[in-house]
């Protein structure tokens, strides 16, 4: 027999029983629905959580600490222990070559280097280095900084001698303060929205892009009195955008190239007569990771590497997850129950068409029809409940998910068109501070309908084998026997 | 020659509460290829058991049902399926036409079952409502017939296979004496036609008068096994002719243009 001819038998019959058909329907409907509205919560929360931690964060970022020596207490005795790994360029390097990892840089800020950047007339304006952050410079644009105005630094672009590029922070011209006021004087000092009298905003005193910037480095009194210094200009290529999440340093920091950086760090030591060991390693480092979700092996790889000292935003997306998960497993646990009611029905009604139709399968079997037939023709016919209820299920879940997601305009609507008041704090409770588009309760992607659907139809099947084996062990004979 | 249907030592029992019940003892037949065989008996003696077991419809006791060099007692229900569609047919006294479908879709049936595409199987089943003076009613329900009408549904759903062997099962048991006539005359006649080996259930002896070979069952036991002389059921097949001929037709003309493409 035809797959087609089989499909229509089903059918037909199906409609045969219009009333009872819809009831069994109207219970898989349910269930389905329960479960794409229940899990859109979930899906929706997860989202909602997300968007919430890429404003604490970059979401895709792995930071590592450490790389030097430490010294720990053990039973009593001091130890000093080596980090399993270092964290110098190879280290990086290394880093960079692991799957996943788009790009990693050091943030490194040079707190021995003693030394002042000077602008204006008579070097009037000065601020300290505090600011400077050493950076590789092809890593910042893939870490996802990026820029107001200008170009990125470039390791490879020759700017001139004695000249070291920077990129700045937008405010940075408020770092500067005025030298010829006193130390206590407000007037030393400008900050950002800071206005005059006339309530007019007043501007740094240096403008960073136009300006002539120049770093000095110098080295402490000797006991001669004797200070040594020496000097570079600061040529700003670049403005990068603040973005706090990935470093308030974007605010008003100045960026530098690693190795002039380094350079600079050189040049102190010169400077210092300091002779000891030059310092290689970096206290932080940052590892952009291309995709959310693998962060985390991304994590396992960097602790077998040796870097045991990581911290990702992620630690606490998974315990927000794991949170999630817990309510989502609950919901669909009821909305399972459900579904397993109307499967129940399913059985019931089949068994129910069985008893109705003995005769028939009886004829059917004595005009030469398989077994194979019977049984398809009764599964497809509890497939058909299922998928039926399935389809009309997901649909009705869509309309309800968006009903959610636009719950404060429809209530507010309500309140506008029959002039009733409604206390929309007391129905949506804290949803209702974000109003409009940003409140979005339930997410239904097409992959939980696909589910949703499948699994509704499976239970169908499924719930409709035992009935199916009983229509397809009717004795032809018995069938027909009795008028 | 051995013969399309053949039994050999067939007992069946039947398990009545804690009582056995002998319902078929040591049955051996043959009928011909080609022959119209009327099974003949009381009620209760066996005949209607023995017909079951021809068509393999129940497995025997013992003894060994063999159709076209087929053993029907070793098959499993699957393969006497596929026997079924490929070899045989069956007419039921109660018609047992499906309920829900139409005339055209009840001959259409087996048919379907040997997957035969739907224009085609429709096409053939109108054909075969045509030579059953039905097809006029080949878009009718079962409740919308007379038994008569219901009948020759069912007999065009055996023909439309065009089987080896058809098993009818007291066909006529249901229908006034004139539409039994009338019903038995088209058997009659399309198995001849067509060359089915034709194997009857039936206690009227005037129907049973009308056959190549009549098998008459006593107490689950073989009473006689006659295979009548030419003149005699010349004589009563031309009585039934002439009886099937004066009745009125018992259905009105058709009352829709015939489509079947021919």
């Amino acid at each position: 027999m035809k797959i087609s001819d089989l499909a229509a038998l089903s059918l037909r019959n199906l409609g045969r029983r219009k009333g009872r058909t819809a009831l069994t329907v109207v219970g898989i409907v349910l269930g389905t629905c329960l479960i794409v509205v229940l899990i859109s919560l979930g899906i929706a929360q997860n989202q909602n959580y997300d968007k919430m931690l890429s404003e604490w964060g970059d979401l895709t970022q792995i930071q590592i600490w450490g790389g030097s020596s430490y010294t720990v207490m053990m039973n009593g005795n001091v130890v000093t222990e080596n980090q399993p790994a270092q964290l110098n360029d190879e280290g990086i390097a290394a880093i960079c070559a692991l799957d996943h990892v788009v790009a990693a840089t050091p943030q490194y800020n040079p707190y021995s280097l003693n030394g002042r950047i000077y602008a204006g007339k008579g070097d009037r304006y000065e601020t300290n280095i505090y600011n400077i952050y050493g950076l590789y410079p092809e890593a910042m644009e893939p870490m996802g900084f990026t820029l107001q105005s200008g170009e990125w630094l470039s390791d490879d672009a020759s700017y001139g001698k004695k000249v070291i590029p920077v990129l700045v922070g937008p405010y940075a011209g408020y770092n500067f303060e005025d030298t010829r006021r006193s130390y206590d004087s407000p007037k030393r000092y400008r900050w950002q929205g800071q206005t005059d009298a006339n309530g007019n905003e007043l501007p740094p005193f240096v403008d960073i892009e136009k300006d002539t910037l120049t770093l000095t480095l110098q080295s402490y009194e000797d006991e001669n009195g004797n200070v040594k210094s020496k000097s570079w200009e600061l040529k700003v290529v670049g403005v990068m955008n603040e973005d706090t999440a990935k470093g308030w340093w974007t605010q008003s920091g100045f960026v530098m190239r690693l190795k002039d950086l380094r350079m600079l760090e050189e040049e102190y030591r010169e400077l210092t007569g300091d002779k000891s060991e030059a310092r290689t390693n970096y206290d932080e480092v940052y590892v952009k990771v291309d995709d959310m979700d693998n962060v985390d092996a991304v994590t396992e790889a960097l602790n077998d590497m040796g870097f045991t000292d990581t911290y990702s935003i992620s630690d606490q997306r998974e315990q927000m997850q794991a949170q999630v998960a817990r309510n989502q497993m609950m919901l669909g646990g009821i909305a399972a129950i459900s579904l397993l009611v109307a499967a129940l029905n399913i059985a019931n009604t089949m068994t129910m068409a069985i008893y109705e139709r003995t005769r028939e399968i009886g004829i059917m079997k004595v005009l030469g029809c398989e077994l194979g037939t019977i049984r398809g023709q009764f599964l497809f016919e509890s497939g058909t409940l299922g998928f039926l209820g399935g389809v009309i299920g997901c649909t009705i879940g869509l309309g309800i998910s968006a009903l959610l997601n636009h719950l404060t305009d429809i209530l507010m609507w309500v309140q506008q068109t029959f002039g009733q008041n409604i206390d929309l704090y007391a129905i949506l409770g804290d949803s209702a501070y974000y109003m409009g588009e940003d409140n979005i309760l339930s997410v239904v992607p097409w992959w939980l309908l696909a589910l949703a659907l499948a699994f509704a139809t499976v239970i169908g099947l499924v719930f409709g084998v035992i009935p199916a084996n009983r229509a397809v062990k009717i004795s032809a004979l018995e069938a027909i026997r009795h008028d | 020659m051995a013969g399309i249907i053949r039994t050999e030592g067939l007992r069946k029992v039947y398990a009545v509460g804690k009582e056995r019940v002998v319902a078929l003892n040591n049955i051996s037949i043959e009928v011909e290829k080609g022959e119209f065989c009327c099974i003949v008996g009381q009620s209760g003696s066996g005949k209607s058991t023995l017909l079951n077991q021809l068509a393999g419809l129940e497995k025997p006791t013992r003894g060994k049902v063999i159709i076209g060099g087929h053993e029907l007692s070793a098959m499993n229900e699957n393969e006497l399926a596929r026997f079924r569609q490929a070899h045989l047919g069956f007419i039921f006294q109660s018609y047992n036409l499906l309920p829900t479908m139409t005339a055209a879709e009840n001959v259409a049936l087996p048919l379907m079952f040997k997957g035969v595409d739907k224009r085609t199987r429709i096409r053939r089943a109108r054909q075969e409502l045509k030579t059953m003076g039905l097809l006029g009613r080949a878009g009718h329900l079962p409740t919308e017939m007379s038994g008569g009408q219901q009948q020759r549904v069912g007999i065009a759903r055996a023909f439309v296979t065009r089987p080896k062997i058809i098993f009818a099962d007291e066909p006529t048991g249901n229908l006034d004496s004139a539409t039994s006539k009338q019903v038995l005359h088209r058997m009659l006649t399309l198995s001849k036609e067509e060359g089915i080996t034709f194997v009857m259930v039936t206690h009227e002896p005037s129907l049973a008068a009308c056959a190549d070979r009549i098998i008459t069952i006593l107490d689950g036991k073989v009473q006689s096994d006659v295979v009548q002389a030419e003149d005699v059921k010349q004589k009563a097949r031309d009585a039934l002719m002439a009886d099937s001929k004066t009745d009125t037709p018992a259905e009105p003309v058709a009352a829709r243009p015939a489509a079947a493409p021919a």
